[in-house]
């Protein structure tokens, strides 16, 4: 599969999958609003490997959607749009978010 | 017009400005919660309420939910016309997907509300 239809696919999945993991984030958020023992509650929850997981797995989806978006209007504005110089900003975009990957995993475990 | 059905009542040209819009909305909001707990050395009960308890904040959060809303209204309405092809299916699953994107906003409207 080309670096371009990579990078394709993936903005779709990882919209979708931020879609239902906004599911977790907002009960999250609501529950630590609710009082200080929901707050205590869902730090608690954060000191195990699920919570951690949907954590990193929520930041690491945003990231390459972020990306992958800002790829999308740099090429509505006209660049980026020959084979060549978008397979190179797919593999690029593609590069910056297993960085941001690993980024967003050493600041949610360490 | 057939073109306004197929799309639901709106156009290509409104989906593609709306989704471009919200998509700077929620980056920005983004970078601003990711901001925050990287800036926030301990992240107490006290100060997590206090941030939304800012009536700024408030209202950037709002606009972000329905920034959400429309985004997600447009982009999972293009993923389901590209792999759906059952008409009454993908009008189905559209109305639950977009029934979930409502729930998102009113219970952040609510928890906003509550702080």
């Amino acid at each position: 599969m080309p670096a371009t239809a990579k990078a394709s696919i993936l903005h779709r999945v990882t919209g979708v999958a931020l879609f239902f993991a906004l599911t977790f984030v907002i009960w999250a958020w609501s529950e630590s609003l609710s009082s200080p023992e929901g707050f205590e509650f869902v730090k608690s929850l954060f000191s195990g490997f699920v919570a951690k997981f949907i954590a990193w797995g929520t930041v690491t989806v945003l990231a390459y959607h972020i990306i992958g978006g800002i790829r999308h209007i740099i090429m509505d504005m006209g660049y980026w749009e020959e084979l060549e110089s978008g397979n190179s900003s797919a593999t690029i975009s593609l590069v910056l978010w297993a960085v941001a990957a690993v980024m967003a995993g050493v600041w949610i475990w360490l | 017009m057939v073109v306004n059905q197929a799309s639901l009542k709106r156009n290509g040209v409104q989906d593609f400005v709306s989704l471009r819009a919200t998509a700077l909305i929620l980056t920005a909001y983004s970078l601003f919660i990711i901001g925050y707990f990287l800036t926030t050395p301990q992240v107490t009960f006290e100060a997590w309420q206090g941030l939304f308890s800012n009536l700024a904040v408030k209202v950037f959060t709002l606009a972000a939910l329905v920034s959400m809303m429309i985004h997600t209204q447009i982009g999972l309405w293009q993923v389901l016309t590209d792999y759906v092809k059952c008409a009454k299916l993908r009008s189905v699953l559209g109305f639950i997907l977009n029934m979930m994107s409502f729930v998102y906003v009113a219970v952040g409207l609510f928890v906003l509300w509550g702080v």
